[in-house]
């Protein structure tokens, strides 16, 4: 029998730490309850990740405030102890490791030789690319070039957070220090995106698991991600959708429409356009989420969230997803495209250059005298 | 820490409550074709009613209907968890408790027994092993 923790498969490591077949099989219904996977799935998962050996994960963070970790610390199935205990050899993670300095870094290389080609890479954070990549470094090195290091050997990269996925607030207008997302950086890996600011702590766990018990990338929507949590908007789930269909709307936070629990439509709640997984997996282990605690979705899992406008701008408000430069939405479509043709940071950059000049165009144009 | 039932939101009761979450009549039809599949292919199946938008008063009323059968097992492992037969033979109620006491699975299983309670062929072996084992120490001990 293997003695080192990395060589244990995750059913000897469960043994080790006095965790029953019955233990797992109950740890594994949960997860693929909260991935809204078949329920039968889970006895089947248990059985299938009892045999694999624990994947090496690496847990980069950049440009972000940690709320992204804070929430994933807070998951209740599976829990992150189980997850790094059992399932996954959380190799590093600067803020949760006990190593630090040189020690810290040390272990990264590490394991990235150890795992070249199989470890899993999540990043936390956009990637300042401003002033030489100077906004963000770590012993010495950029986010830049540390991503570019790790991407190299990685399986596949889950994005957490909508910074590291969208470039989140560090992007938003005047993006004083170049951030962007990993997917203008990295071009020819698998990416898998789990969005929210913050996103739900049992779909961060959750993709990985998915990710670690079947190899593979799960069907992704065209933000790169997964269709099991964002297949659905979070007003096609929310349980105050009957009082849309109704006309019934709040008009302020303390009327009696809101006092009944009535849309929150004409307050801003941006639901209908945000796809996320707040109203059926909800927050805090299931107790509530936003809107039930009667506040309007701010779409923070959305791309360019933070500069479409006010929050309590309803979406029909024609302000609304407007600003002045080109919007977050277009450069990341377009920096989607020089990711995937290998080409990065320099081609989104024009990309912005390309939509700046198309609306000066435009604009030129709408300008001119018409004649008739 | 209020508990969320004791924030007093009043939610208009009716067809605007009802429209999402009153699927308690579909789910009762879902289960007799699951049965009728594990009666004919021996098919086991399970709802996951975490995934269904049902309120509270859904919830009750499906437990009204499907009612308590002869079998309730408790299961100690990472938390506890209730598994109980209803009173239609082959329709478990399983849900799951982490250590917390939090839920963090509730299903209906359509099967003979749920699979998590049936002891598995390597853990039974090793048991016997174990089990073996005790019996040479103490047989040991006494003969000190």
């Amino acid at each position: 029998m293997p003695h080192r923790d990395e060589d244990l498969t995750v059913g000897e490591m469960l043994r080790r730490h006095g965790i029953s077949r019955r233990g797992f099989i109950k740890f594994c219904t949960a997860a693929a309850s909260a991935m809204a996977l078949p329920p039968l799935m889970g006895p089947a998962m248990a059985e299938q990740l009892r045999n694999v050996r624990r994947p090496s994960v690496v847990y980069l963070s950049f440009q972000e405030c940690t709320g992204c970790l804070e929430s994933l610390t807070r998951s209740f199935a599976p829990t992150i102890e189980s997850l790094i205990f059992n399932v996954i050899s959380l190799d590093y993670n600067d803020t949760l490791m006990a190593a630090a300095g040189e020690a810290a870094e040390a272990a990264r290389t590490q394991a990235i030789h150890d795992n070249f080609g199989k470890y899993v890479l999540v990043v936390d954070g956009s990637v300042p690319t401003g002033a030489g990549g100077g906004y963000c470094m770590a012993g010495g090195k950029s986010a830049v070039d540390i991503l570019g290091e790790a991407a190299k050997g990685a399986a596949a990269i889950v994005c957490v957070g909508t910074c590291a996925a969208f470039g989140g607030i560090p992007f938003a207008d005047p993006n004083p220090t170049q951030a962007w997302p990993v997917t203008a950086i990295v071009g020819d890996k698998p990416i898998i995106n789990v969005s929210g600011c913050p996103p739900i702590p049992e779909v961060i766990t959750g993709t990985l698991l998915q990710f670690v018990s079947t190899g593979k990338v799960p069907d992704l929507d065209e933000h790169r991600r997964p269709k099991v949590f964002f297949g659905n908007t979070i007003h096609d789930r929310c349980y105050r959708r009957p009082f849309f269909d109704e006309g019934k709307f709040a008009k302020s936070f303390d009327d009696e429409g809101a006092r009944n629990g009535w849309c929150l439509y004409e307050l801003g709640c941006k639901g209908p356009t945000t796809y996320n997984a707040c109203a059926t997996l909800k927050w805090n282990g299931g107790t509530s989420f936003p809107i039930e605690s009667g506040h309007g979705c701010i779409g923070c899992a959305e791309p360019g969230f933070w500069d479409k406008g006010s929050f309590y701008s309803a979406l029909s408000n024609p302000a609304w997803g407007k600003s002045g430069e080109a919007s977050p939405t277009e450069v990341l479509r377009l920096a989607g495209v020089a990711a995937a043709t290998g080409v990065a940071i320099g081609a989104a950059s024009a990309a912005v250059s390309r939509i700046r000049q198309h609306r000066q165009e435009q604009q030129a144009a709408d300008n001119e005298p018409k004649g008739g | 820490m209020s508990r969320l039932a004791e924030i007093p939101i009043r939610i208009e009761p009716g067809a605007a409550t009802g429209g999402l979450g009153g699927g308690v009549n579909a789910i009762l039809h879902e289960i007799v074709r699951l049965l009728e599949r594990l009666a004919t292919l021996a098919e086991p199946a399970a709802i996951d009613l975490r995934s269904l938008p049902m309120s509270p008063q859904d919830r009750t009323e499906l437990q009204r209907a499907l009612g308590e059968g002869e079998v309730l097992a408790t299961l100690n492992a990472e938390g506890t968890s209730i598994i109980h037969e209803t009173r239609v033979p082959g329709v478990w109620w399983v849900e799951h408790r982490d250590q917390a006491g939090e839920l963090i699975a509730e299903l209906i299983e359509v099967t003979r027994v749920p699979e998590i309670l049936a002891s598995a062929s390597d853990e039974i072996a090793a048991g016997a092993r174990a089990l073996r084992e005790q019996i040479a120490t103490a047989v040991a001990a006494r003969a000190r």
